[in-house]
């Protein structure tokens, strides 16, 4: 059975519309304006005990209300949701026990107190026994490097430090399921790594389920089988991060480096990305690579080459706009 | 439980909060160009504010019905005192002239009261921005009692109107206005109040050079001063020897002593007199400013800033 | 059933205890808070002996009453602004922020987590300090000690806090719509100046029609009024029973009200 089913969610909302200058504030007074806005509309999926899938969308895609949804925090406009056999937004207290939620750059620990403090008040609200407890602290503070740490205020720790501390919080009553909401944002690439190992050993030891949005594909790439793409509301592409590149990545980056320095007429070849001394990259359709290579190397001498798929970001990129030209279309 | 710092507001519908929030202007090379500018600037911001405001109903409806809750009970209040003594006089001030007092010194306030003013140096100290002085052929102490003169200036003009309906409402505890001469006087210890109140709370400002915590020292001095400025009963009503020293401090000028002259309860040459020490206590004020100021950038050009 | 309060008991010990130790971090600041608080209850001292040095009664109070009503009122005032006060204050701040989403994910009552999650221990000694002025009006007064007297005021002053708690968690719950902070701070103040004084200074043509909304409509000036009357003056039975009946309804009335609102951000936010 799922662990997360949504079926047709959709929020909107309104936002009021402030006009300019005192004449018409005070016209607001007794009469306000205001505009709908779609930040979900209609989506549907449903996730399977133990999945890593990943949310993927630009920003004001409905990511982090869609995750609010699931969490019960906000109310569908319409559709529905089960979550953990549970109507989230009724927020049964077995349902909340269950979960977590976290969110990159925003504190859930008490501000001024040491991490171990946060940690207890945790202990005490979600009722787990002492020695559980003890292990799993001990466990998790292993894990990601930070037992020194527990005893500092939180606000005087770094960002990533902060970030793992609020990850241990999130795991230390053994939820089922783990929300988060840009984990690794702001981070350095070394608290990102650190991160990103604790969540897969995490999930190879005790199977939690895990939904996570990101903007950093280095994240994705490094935990998620899966993806969903939300642009604007909508739901994009549902389904393995290969078939993303494979269904979306028309071209390859083709990387070059020439014996001198490099031509400037490879325009003719594709859309040259990047020429830089010796250095060229250019963008060319799947199909035409090798031809284009061999053409390539009749020309010129090449010190070195690389093929690649462009960048995931480029990827979704484009998907969006892809996804935005059929929605204006549509 | 101690009333909010905004105190000058407490009886009227005023947007007393845009005053505090009100940031001094970024610093441009030369002195600012006059007050004018300045308070064209603010009164655009203080008029935006409003309007903001107003844009917030519930806010602004509820907001302007609790401020008018502290008068009603102080109104009552004295009521009851002057009826349960069973006397129409306390120390020479009639039940009347007792509430037109206590709305007089809300006006005192309105001029006198500086928000903000010592917590900004003390910041501008502590988080080195005071530099920008040094640097700049601007002086401090000038800049800011030009910034908050427009600012005042912007804030008494918007308040204007609500005071004026509260005062139309009240016009049964005042005796009309006084005569021509006493209102000369009544502004001129008005416009002393304002430098009184400047100069010292500026002052206070200062010792932030010594003494990094300097708000909370404010803080308590500001409370004393709730009192000893004659602020919840006129300092007559005190017994003796209370009431000749606080009437010899200079705290008195941020409330008390205006009020009283509204009231002519000084007059002639006694009226002269102390507005003449009201202007000493502000030079006196403005000196002291200076001074630590001098005084305090040496030190602090010492340490590195 | 038992066992949920002993949780939210030992909870709130822990809450307690935390913010206490961070309170005592911040030790001058801490002194400076308490030093302000003391200057404020001497202030009010100082104004009702002038007061009192030229009129025997205030409103039909004798001196050493009034005092005493001072003192309670000081005590609950306290009371209030030690557990509830920073909590609501800081509730505009979290809708603002979007980070009550956080206290609406524990699996715990969210009203508990915004009423008490800190306790401001540097206006506790409030309570102390009104406390020693009740008892010394009580010895001015020359009071006899009666029982029935002293546990009907405590438990109208129970039911006085909580009536004030009440109004304060509807004064906040109100900032759910409000988009921009207007200060609780001074609202509340304004608020909170009804129960400053006695009842009986509501006399005259409009005057006392203002007290009976404030007593039988709007409860506030029951708060420090009734527990007063009963220690000092008149232990009216009719009011005993009105402020106990104003507490509950009013609990009731503000828990619904807070979850009410709470619903309403949860379906406007996003």
């Amino acid at each position: 059975m799922a662990i997360i089913e949504a079926a047709g969610l959709t929020k909107t909302y309104r936002v009021f519309q402030k006009k300019e200058g005192v004449l018409a504030a005070l016209r607001g007074l007794y009469k306000r304006e205001y505009r709908e806005v779609r930040a979900v509309d209609r989506i549907s999926f449903a996730i399977e005990p133990g999945e890593m899938v990943a949310f993927l969308g630009p920003n004001g895609a409905g990511k982090t209300t869609t995750l609010k949804m699931l969490s019960g925090l906000i109310y569908p406009t319409s559709g529905e949701a089960r979550v953990l056999d549970f109507v989230p937004w009724q927020r049964a207290d077995l349902f909340r026990r269950q979960f977590s939620l976290v969110m990159g750059q925003k504190n859930q620990l008490w501000w001024d107190l040491p991490a171990a403090d946060s940690f207890q008040l945790h202990r005490e609200i979600y009722s787990i026994p002492q020695a559980e407890f003890a292990k799993t602290l001990g466990e998790l503070t292993e894990l990601l490097g930070v037992a020194k740490l527990t005893r500092q205020a939180v606000r005087e720790l770094s960002l990533g430090e902060r970030m793992k501390m609020e990850l241990i919080a999130a795991l230390l009553h053994g939820p089922r399921l783990l929300l988060l909401d840009e984990p690794t944002i702001g981070l350095d690439v070394v608290a990102q790594a650190a991160i990103q190992k604790c969540l897969r050993d995490y999930h190879s030891q005790r199977g939690v389920t895990m939904l996570l949005t990101s903007h950093y594909m280095r994240d994705v790439e490094a935990l998620c089988d899966r993806v969903l793409v939300i642009n604007r509301g909508g739901m994009v592409y549902d389904g393995p991060l290969a078939g993303i590149i494979e269904k979306f990545g028309e071209s390859k980056l083709v990387k070059l480096q020439f014996e001198g320095p490099a031509p400037d007429d490879l325009g003719r070849f594709g859309q040259v990305v990047r020429r830089e001394g010796p250095f060229a990259d250019i963008r060319i359709e799947r199909s035409r690579v090798s031809e284009i290579l061999s053409a390539v190397l009749d020309r010129h001498a090449l010190a070195d080459v690389t093929v690649e798929d462009p960048p995931l970001e480029e990827i979704i990129a484009k998907v969006f706009e892809e996804a935005r030209l059929d929605h204006d279309a549509a | 439980m101690t009333p909010p710092d905004g105190l000058a507001a407490q009886t009227a519908p005023a947007p007393s909060s845009a005053a505090p929030l009100l940031v001094a202007p970024p610093l441009r090379q030369a002195p600012p160009r006059g007050p004018i500018a300045t308070l064209k600037k603010h009164t655009k911001i203080v008029r935006i504010s409003l309007s903001e405001r107003m844009t917030y109903r519930s806010d602004f409806l509820l907001g302007t019905i609790l401020r008018f809750l502290p008068l009603v009970t102080t109104i009552l209040l004295w009521k009851s005192i002057y009826e349960s003594s069973g006397r129409s006089e306390l120390a020479g001030f009639r039940y009347r002239e007792m509430i037109a007092y206590l709305l007089l010194t809300h006006i005192s306030r309105m001029f006198s009261s500086m928000p903000g003013l010592a917590a900004g140096i003390a910041r501008d100290i502590r988080e080195g921005t005071l530099k920008r002085y040094l640097i700049q052929p601007v002086d401090m102490i000038g800049y800011l009692l030009s910034s908050r003169v427009a600012h005042k200036v912007a804030y008494i003009t918007m308040s204007f109107l609500p005071y004026m309906g509260l005062f139309v409402l009240c016009r049964r505890y005042f005796d009309g206005f006084p005569d021509a001469l006493t209102m000369a006087a009544y502004a001129a210890s008005l416009v002393l109040s304002f430098l009184v109140g400047f100069f010292f709370e500026a002052s206070v400002g200062m010792v932030g050079f010594w003494f990094l915590e300097v708000t909370s020292l404010l803080y308590i001095v500001m409370t004393l001063n709730f009192f000893i400025s004659g602020h919840m009963l006129p300092l007559d009503l005190l017994p003796q020897p209370w009431s000749a020293i606080l009437k010899a401090l200079p705290f008195q000028y941020m409330a008390y002593f205006p009020a009283v002259v509204f009231l002519r309860k000084i007059t002639g040459w006694s009226l002269v007199l102390h507005l003449l020490l009201e202007l000493t206590w502000a030079i006196v004020f403005m000196v002291l400013c200076r001074g630590l100021y001098r005084l305090g950038l040496k030190r602090y050009s010492a340490y590195g800033g | 059933m038992l066992a949920t309060v002993a949780k939210y008991l030992r909870l709130l010990g822990h809450l307690a205890r935390y913010t206490l130790n961070r309170e005592l971090a911040f030790r001058g600041n801490f002194l400076v808070k308490v030093s302000v608080e003391v200057l404020w209850l001497g202030i009010m001292i100082a104004f009702y002996r002038t007061v009192f040095a030229r009129t025997s009664n205030v409103a039909g109070w004798s001196e050493p009453d009034y005092f005493f009503f001072v003192g309670c009122y000081f005590t609950l005032n306290g009371l209030v602004e030690t557990l509830f006060f920073e909590n609501c204050n800081e509730f505009a701040e979290l809708v603002r922020t979007g980070d009550l989403d956080f206290l609406l994910l524990r699996p715990i009552d969210e009203q508990f987590l915004v009423s008490l999650r800190r306790i401001d221990w540097g206006t506790a000694p409030n309570v102390l300090m009104g406390a020693a002025l009740m008892i010394i009006a009580l010895v001015q007064k020359g009071w006899e000690f009666d029982l029935v007297r002293v546990v009907t005021f405590f438990v109208t002053m129970a039911c006085g806090t909580a009536i004030a708690y009440s109004f304060m968690l509807i004064l906040t719950t109100f900032t759910v719509w409000m988009v921009r902070n207007q200060s609780l701070m001074e609202m509340w103040w304004m608020f909170s100046s009804l129960a400053r004084y006695p009842k009986e200074i509501f006399s005259g043509r409009w005057a006392e029609p203002l007290g009976n909304f404030f007593t039988y409509i709007v409860p506030i000036l029951v708060v420090s009024n009734v527990p007063s009357n009963v220690m000092v003056r008149v232990l009216d039975p009719y009011m005993v029973v009105l402020t106990i009946v104003a507490a509950v309804v009013l609990l009731w009335l503000s828990r619904r009200f807070f979850q009410y609102a709470l619903r309403s951000y949860r379906s406007a936010s996003s």
